[in-house]
């Protein structure tokens, strides 16, 4: 079988059940891809992407309900740690991921840390999964984004190479929620 | 983008017959404040469409609009389908058992009179239907909580809930969006709704009308009817449009971010 120039990820979001529960988890997120290769962990927040380099990947977040908002905040590799240490780092308590997003609205008090006090889930920024800061107004352009890029040839084959992937669902101090299970891997 | 955008239409049913005029008796509602929706609450609804284009200048993402008529001052529209015609079934039952046990027992309960009066509540006003009058059929006035009055001429009572005829317009004259009557398996609009895609290549400002059928409750050669009343009722799309582009580089496709191991 050729192998595909493009690997589409499906994340499907139950934005109502999400919102309600604070967590991605639970089956509030499902994610698929129709990759060449045998994926592993279809249809849960583990899936990992088998790619080859040279293919596109590109990810698109659908509600369950199309009455309600969901959009890809931000999709972030984590850093591969040293042996001896585990095998990813806590998110970097300073610099909001979407920090380097273009300068769309006025500069945004939300540049702020993760949540770590009442209201983050879990609490302190370890967890797979969670509650971000209150977001940035650039959430209305979000719908503009396009989350797709070219596998590298630098990485490193049965290495999963984890990421956080973050939907904005409305706005608040509550609309942002990440998981950092899914990952890449190179066949 | 993908997210379907509903409209609320929610009408003062009483005070729109009164004054013949949906102005000022209807409040519109979208789920799009997110994206700059204004007037959300009231009759001046401007509902924001986000329109985005490729690098070619085409089309990237279409929007759906959905419209939901509610009406205030009927009973809720999730009542079970035949909700009015069982009503009527079930009091014309209770009212022939009081009659039979007035037959049965001739002055168990007060004088015949007071006897008749009671089973003339208990049956109701029922509504004639025509085949002109495209109006609920085979059903009695009810009150706004579900039960069936004998009614008067004055009592509060409730209304069919509003029905949207049409929609129509510049939006429509200028093929900004394509709207259509589309057959439901959702109870709360009846089975009907109307619902449109929108062309959001083109941004602009464009009004649009629905025309919205209501009823009231008509005396006509000594039997009530449901009369249609048609009005009409004006809102606004604001239609912006901008280009998308890579979330990983802000322009054109690059290799993924990934840290080296």
């Amino acid at each position: 079988m050729a192998v595909k120039p493009q690997v589409s990820i499906i994340a499907l979001v139950d934005v109502i059940g999400a919102l309600s529960s604070r967590s991605l988890l639970d089956g509030n997120l499902v994610m698929i891809d129709d990759g060449s290769f045998a994926s592993r962990a279809q249809g849960t927040p583990e899936l990992c992407t088998i790619v080859q380099p040279g293919q596109v990947v590109q990810w698109t977040a659908l509600a369950v309900d199309l009455q309600t908002p969901v959009e890809i905040k931000n999709i972030e590799f984590l850093r591969l740690q040293p042996a001896g240490q585990p095998a990813y780092p806590a998110p970097a308590p300073m610099g909001h991921p979407s920090a380097a997003l273009p300068p769309t609205g006025p500069p945004s008090p939300a540049a702020a840390p993760y949540a770590t006090g009442p209201g983050a889930y879990p609490p302190g920024p370890s967890g797979p999964a969670g509650v971000l800061a209150a977001p940035t107004t650039e959430s209305e352009k979000l719908d503009l984004e396009i989350w797709a890029g070219v596998v590298p040839y630098y990485m490193a084959p049965g290495v999963a190479y984890r990421y956080r992937m973050e939907f904005q669902m409305y706005e608040g101090p509550y609309s942002v929620l990440y998981v950092e299970t899914p990952s890449l891997m190179r066949i | 983008m993908p997210q379907q955008l509903a409209i609320i239409v929610l009408v003062d049913i009483a005070n729109a017959l009164e004054m013949k005029t949906l102005e000022g008796n209807t409040y519109l509602f979208d789920n799009m404040k997110l994206h700059g929706s204004e007037g959300e609450g009231t009759g001046e609804l401007v509902t924001a469409i986000h329109g985005s284009y490729w690098r070619d200048g085409s089309q990237a993402t279409e929007q759906v609009l959905n419209w939901l008529p509610y009406s205030l001052g009927s009973i809720p529209p999730t009542v079970p389908r035949g909700y009015e015609a069982e009503r009527a079934r079930q009091t014309d039952r209770q009212a022939l058992t009081e009659l039979e046990s007035m037959v049965a027992k001739p002055g168990s309960q007060g004088t015949p009179e007071a006897t008749l009066t009671q089973i003339q509540q208990t049956i109701g006003t029922r509504v004639k239907t025509t085949k002109r009058t495209r109006g609920p059929a085979g059903q009695k006035v009810l009150d706004v909580t579900g039960n069936v009055i004998s009614y008067d001429g004055a009592a509060a009572h409730s209304y069919p809930p509003p029905v949207i005829t049409d929609v129509y317009g510049e939006a429509v004259d200028k093929k900004i969006m394509y709207p259509a009557e589309y057959g439901s398996p959702d109870m709360v609009t009846d089975g009907w709704y109307w619902s449109a895609t929108v062309d959001s290549t083109r941004p602009g400002t464009y009004t649009y009308t629905m025309a919205i059928q209501l009823h009231r409750l008509l005396l006509q050669g000594g039997d009530w009817m449901w009369e249609p009343v048609d009005l009409t009722c004006d809102s606004k799309l604001r239609i912006t449009s901008e280009p998308k582009r890579n979330a990983f580089t802000k322009s054109g496709l690059g290799l993924l971010p990934i840290p080296p191991a």
